[in-house]
């Protein structure tokens, strides 16, 4: 995420982030985007698999 | 004259046979804070009056033949996420500096009415997650083994306090390894109970789905006593598991031989590499394990940083979702770890969320299906020793794959055990996790393990 991109996302969260903190989390956002990519599995999930509703776990 | 360090089973025993008082106890606890916390700061807020009068109240009922247990007149401190009636709980941070509960969270109502003594309120990282921070309303803890060092988090307090003999044990609370991390750095035993054995009422939350309250003390043994205080079901706690709790001090005490471990050695050597001397004492722990007449074999799951960033991803989200309105209304009054992280969670989508509990779905099962023929699976706690303090990265948190998160996941029942020290005297650690509600079965390990080593003989000079 370039910086300019980083400035509009805050932006739109309504984030008073101070200009001195802005490019250290611009150069962290890789860390997200690899982050994300890992939810994601390379062919894709079945359609119907759903999410884990986690209030309460069962023994196991 | 009060030892400077006691376990809780051996303070106990000792106050149960009358030959210690809880005022006396708690007066040397009190001293001790007096005389070293200067430099480890590990209280926010000690309560010393409140101690006191707590301390003649437990002295009376123990001499009126009143004795509740183990806990009764027992030193012990409180993660300043734990509210408490009356008394400010911070958070360690600016925005909640003011806030005074009306009441005690449940699991701290427990642990009085079992006759454990409040004696403060103990730092964190900024609301269980932004730290080692310096530019809070109070400084960081110091690991009490090395000065320089880091306590590790979010613990931080409970971790300096115990392993100083401040105290006797804490509490802790763990959303991504805040027990076993702040326990593995200042050579505790602490546990992450499976989720929904404690009560997350009244414990500022960071992340609900990933939350787990948990104690940390100086042996298993005083864990198990610990935890059969706060471990029951509260109806207030939507996580709240309604599940028979056992007697976790009396299953220590159960064989251990024949118990079928798995060794996720991909997650310590390849996946997030651990330097040398965890390592080689890892191995050490594997063998004595053995010896013990417990059988190891490795095992080899999805690669480390699938489980972290399934569980980063998540906590990312539901911290955000808490902080939300604080953070547009007043961003720069947290502190600037803790607000950086939250900028960068709040670019974390939606879908990213919903993707996350996917991944989460798949990986409880797939831990599920290795843990199968398995009573256990071991692995490392933290990459090395512990580091120094000033030596943290802002976004350490996603830079390496965490090496506990994986069983915040899963909700598993996961333990930080002291296996050594390095050559310049700092502990050592590796983790025990079990199957859910197995949690007395990873004590007991644990207990058997401390049992037949020698780590638990050294305290740290200060």
């Amino acid at each position: 995420m370039t910086r300019q991109e980083l400035d509009q996302a805050l932006a739109r969260l309504g984030l008073a982030v101070p200009e001195a903190e802005r490019d250290e989390i611009a150069a962290a956002t890789h860390l997200l985007e690899d982050m994300q990519a890992r939810l994601r599995p390379p062919g894709g999930r079945d359609v119907a698999a759903e999410p884990s509703h986690v209030v309460k776990f069962s023994e196991g | 004259m009060v030892p400077d360090f006691l376990t809780i089973a051996e303070a106990a025993r000792l106050i149960e046979q009358r030959e210690l008082s809880p005022v006396e106890l708690v007066d040397s606890r009190l001293a001790r804070i007096q005389r070293f916390d200067g430099k480890l700061h590990s209280f926010i807020r000690v309560l010393a009056d409140e101690a006191r009068a707590a301390a003649r109240t437990a002295e009376a009922e123990i001499a009126a033949g009143k004795y509740r247990g183990p806990l009764h007149g027992i030193p012990i401190g409180l993660k300043d996420i734990y509210e408490t009636a009356g008394v400010a709980t911070t958070g360690h941070s600016k925005v909640m500096q003011d806030h005074v509960p009306k009441a005690d969270a449940f699991s701290v109502a427990r642990l009085k009415a079992a006759g454990a003594i409040v004696m403060g309120k103990l730092a964190t990282h900024e609301f269980a997650l932004g730290g080692p921070s310096f530019d809070l309303p109070w400084p960081p803890a110091r690991n009490p083994w090395d000065l320089s060092r880091f306590t590790g988090g979010s613990s931080s307090g409970t971790g300096a306090s115990v392993a100083a003999g401040l105290v006797l044990g804490g509490t802790g609370s763990d959303t991504g390894g805040s027990i076993r991390g702040p326990a593995a750095f200042c050579g505790l035993a602490g546990i992450k109970p499976t989720y929904g054995l404690i009560s997350r009422m009244g414990i500022l939350p960071l992340a609900f789905s990933l939350d787990h309250a948990g104690p940390m003390a100086w042996t298993a043994e005083d864990c198990a006593i610990l935890l059969q205080a706060m471990a029951g079901h509260d109806p207030a706690d939507p996580g709240s598991a309604n599940h028979p709790i056992p007697d976790y001090r009396a299953a220590l005490a159960g064989e251990v031989k024949g118990l079928r471990i798995g060794l996720i050695r991909h997650f310590y050597e390849r996946d997030n590499e651990t330097n040398a001397a965890t390592r080689a004492a890892i191995a050490a722990a594997s063998q004595t394990l053995e010896d013990l007449g417990c059988s190891v074999r490795e095992v080899t799951l999805s690669p480390l940083a699938d489980w972290a960033a399934c569980g980063m991803a998540i906590m990312q989200c539901e911290a955000y979702a808490i902080h939300e309105a604080n953070l547009r209304a007043r961003f720069t009054d947290y502190g600037e770890i803790f607000r950086d992280r939250m900028a960068l969670a709040g670019l974390v989508t939606g879908a990213d969320y919903v993707q996350a509990l996917r991944r989460r779905r798949e990986l409880i099962g797939e831990l599920d299906r290795a843990m199968a023929d398995l009573d256990l699976v071991m692995t490392a706690a933290a990459p090395s020793e512990a580091p120094p303090i000033d030596s943290v990265p802002k976004f350490a948190i996603l830079e390496r794959p965490s090496l506990t998160i994986a069983f915040n996941v899963t909700g598993s029942p996961a333990m930080s055990v002291c296996c050594g020290y390095t050559d310049a005297g700092l502990p050592l650690s590796f983790q025990l996790v079990g199957k859910r509600f197995a949690d007395a079965t990873v004590l007991r390990l644990a207990h058997a393990y401390e049992q037949a080593t020698p780590w638990r003989d050294r305290r740290p000079s200060l």
